[in-house]
């Protein structure tokens, strides 16, 4: 059999899940920084867009240490939605560490401990290390499946260079891999062999008079030579909790598999933190300051507060991002009242960003853009009943309307979501005003109604 | 010289030794953090293995790497197989020494003795190995020549095959065979540390 066979690629694709932000694919600014109406996701809030656009070229040119922003709006304003785009506009390489501010409270690890493990793992660290690779022209790839469809797969790999030839087999991970890739015979790839990714450098020159239909961009290089076992110099980012988990004694580098890092001794900080300033002094390392994106940030208590004005003062801390939905409340842990429910002095450290609420225009472009999101088909006046729903109720309740009226559009066969739908689940499913109003009227057949006008307690 | 500095590193080491299995085993812990270890055969005094630790640059424990003697088998066979694996039928490369010469055997090489061609490259401090049929390519060093800076020489050189099996043997030069004589009697003189498992029992 010459012909390679042909990978199935479907049973490998993933499906990825539709999250509530993952239309926003950046920031929708243009290269002077203006922001365009509707662009990558982002609909409308064009000022607290610019102003998140200036923090990123800051963040990009990464010379400025802790400096920290807060994001403040009503909620459904887009605040997180500006956040996930600096991240996205970020790439791969700039640390972007997201939290609720929720999340440092655990029984297992002290606040302070949880909060500079979130600075660390914003922090990266650009350093050499060499790895070994396997680099050589595809022989032969062949994938054996069960003939059941379930179960292990066996795969072999024939490499070689100019001098060698070798004979892998592949794991299950490997073939799927192979397969996403395309790897077919003939090409010359690079396999890291600690991570096992998989790199296509071209296709043989040998190969280049074969009869194949191939791309314009298809390149064409030489088969390597020498050994196909090289040891090479990469080069890649690790975050500073990564090295501080790998030199924190109690349980070495498995600790990262294992997840569970407990409390890490301020000693090997700060040994790390000497040994990477050495790094960057002799060239070998460069320091990458990320974002620490801290959600709900009002839920944060007064040790973390005093503590976040301490550590933004250190050289090795990253730019912070901080949202919240509150207005004058209680700090947490305090009896004081303050803005956004921070303290005065934190807040004294801040760049303000605020977002408004949507115009109706707005909503209207928001809703469309979740209705290709989540591929549903909506008929004009659905689009117009449903943008009257976001306004009068709220963008998220309209926003989950969306699928729910996807679905009665697909079980009554239909192919676009029409007016009747909407009303459908408008009544199946009640909006917040609606169902506090419902609760007014029968408080008194529900459990446990001595109600206390609530104030929500945040303590 | 550069002998007597190896020789100095080695005798500066922290020594622990442990008699078990009818080896000699011996771990070294050098100033700057590598660890070697050897087994030695307890009758014949030969070097059966020899390995190397070193730490990564971020600071993380590295995988013992075999020098001399059998690789060791793949760790977490379950951890690993998901990736790639050299398929058995390759050939297997490794070390053993015996009193005078350096080893290689090169098994599975199922090719007749004329396709290999075996060359010292002085430049590049290196022996390389060849063959005419391009299945298989090996490039070495010589790491204890490298440690005491000793030059490569031509002529040290042979290799036979037999039984699928390619050998390749370097004469040890003289002062290694010196330093190898004077190692072995300063690791004979190693108290036997009763290890925490009690292996050994303690005189």
């Amino acid at each position: 059999m010459a012909t390679p066979k042909v990978p199935e690629v479907r049973d490998i694709m993933r499906i990825e899940r539709i999250g509530a932000h993952s239309h926003i694919r950046g920031l929708g600014l243009d290269d002077a920084l203006e922001p365009r109406q509707v662009s990558q996701g982002m609909v409308g809030q064009l000022a607290s867009r610019r102003a998140a656009g200036v923090i990123l070229e800051m963040i990009k040119d990464g010379h400025i240490a802790g400096r920290a922003v807060l994001i403040a709006g009503q909620p459904g304003t887009g605040k997180t939605a500006i956040a996930m785009g600096i991240a996205q506009s970020l790439g791969a390489d700039t640390p972007f560490t997201a939290l609720a501010g929720s999340e440092i409270f655990s029984l297992e690890m002290s606040k302070t401990e949880a909060l500079s493990q979130a600075f660390r793992k914003a922090i990266g660290v650009r350093i050499k290390e060499e790895t070994e690779i396997i680099e050589g022209e595809v022989v032969e790839i062949q994938i054996d499946r069960p003939a059941t469809g379930t179960g292990a797969k066996v795969g072999k790999l024939t490499l070689k260079t100019t001098e060698m030839e070798t004979i892998y087999d592949l794991g299950n991970k490997m073939i799927d891999s192979l397969s996403k890739e395309k790897v077919q015979a003939g090409d010359v790839i690079t396999i890291d062999k600690a991570t096992g990714k998989i790199s296509k450098l071209g296709r043989s020159f040998t190969r280049a008079r074969d009869y194949d239909a191939m791309g314009a961009q298809t390149q064409f290089v030489q088969c390597p030579e020498g050994e196909l076992q090289k040891r090479k110099e990469v080069v890649h980012t690790v975050s500073l909790h990564e090295i501080d988990v790998i030199n924190s004694r109690t349980q070495g580098f498995l600790a990262l598999f294992s997840g569970d890092t407990g409390e890490i001794k301020s000693e090997v900080r700060e040994q790390i933190n000497a040994k990477v300033c050495e790094w960057r002094e002799e060239g070998k390392a460069e320091i990458i300051p990320g974002v620490l994106f801290i959600d709900e940030v009002h839920m944060l208590d007064m040790e973390c507060f005093s503590f976040l004005n301490r550590a933004l003062e250190s050289d090795l801390s990253p730019v912070l991002i901080m949202a919240t939905n509150r207005g004058i409340t209680r700090i947490r842990g305090t009896n004081y009242q303050s803005p956004h429910g921070i303290p005065i002095d934190l807040l004294d450290r801040l760049l303000i960003i605020a977002t408004s609420p949507y115009t109706e225009k707005e909503t209207r472009q928001i809703l469309k853009i979740r209705c290709e999101e989540e591929d549903v088909e909506l008929s004009e006046e659905a689009h117009t009943v449903l943008t009257r729903i976001g306004m009068e109720t709220s963008l998220r309740y309209a926003i989950q309307l969306i699928s729910t009226a996807g679905l009665v559009c697909r079980k009554r066969k239909g192919t676009e979501v029409q007016v009747e739908d909407i009303k459908r689940v408008y009544s199946l499913f009640l909006d917040e005003a609606r169902s506090s109003q419902y609760m007014k009227e029968y408080q008194d057949s529900f459990l446990f109604n001595e109600t206390q006008t609530a104030t929500m307690d945040t303590s | 010289m550069a002998v007597q500095s190896w020789r100095d590193s080695l005798k500066s080491s922290k020594k622990t030794a442990l008699i078990h299995d009818g080896k000699r085993k011996i771990h070294y812990l050098f100033a700057d953090g590598k660890e070697m270890a050897e087994e030695y055969d307890l009758k014949t005094d030969e070097l059966i293995a020899r390995r190397w630790r070193h730490k990564s640059t971020l600071g993380a424990q590295g995988q013992w790497q075999v020098e001399v003697g059998e690789p060791l088998p793949t760790p977490v066979a379950s951890f690993e197989c998901d990736a790639i694996q050299e398929n058995c039928s390759n050939p297997v490369f490794m070390r053993k020494d015996t009193k005078s010469s350096f080893q290689w055997r090169i098994r599975n090489l199922p090719y007749s003795k004329d396709v290999f061609s075996v060359c010292v490259e002085p430049s590049e401090r290196c022996i390389i190995i060849k063959t005419s049929n391009k299945k298989y390519y090996k490039k070495f060093n010589i790491p204890d020549l490298d440690r005491s800076r000793l030059p490569f020489d031509c002529s040290a050189l042979s290799f036979t095959h037999a039984n699928n099996t390619l050998i390749v043997s370097y004469k040890k030069p003289e002062e290694i065979l010196t330093l190898e004589q004077e190692l072995l009697k300063v690791i004979k003189k190693v108290k036997d540390t009763a290890g925490p498992d009690g292996d050994c029992k303690t005189q």
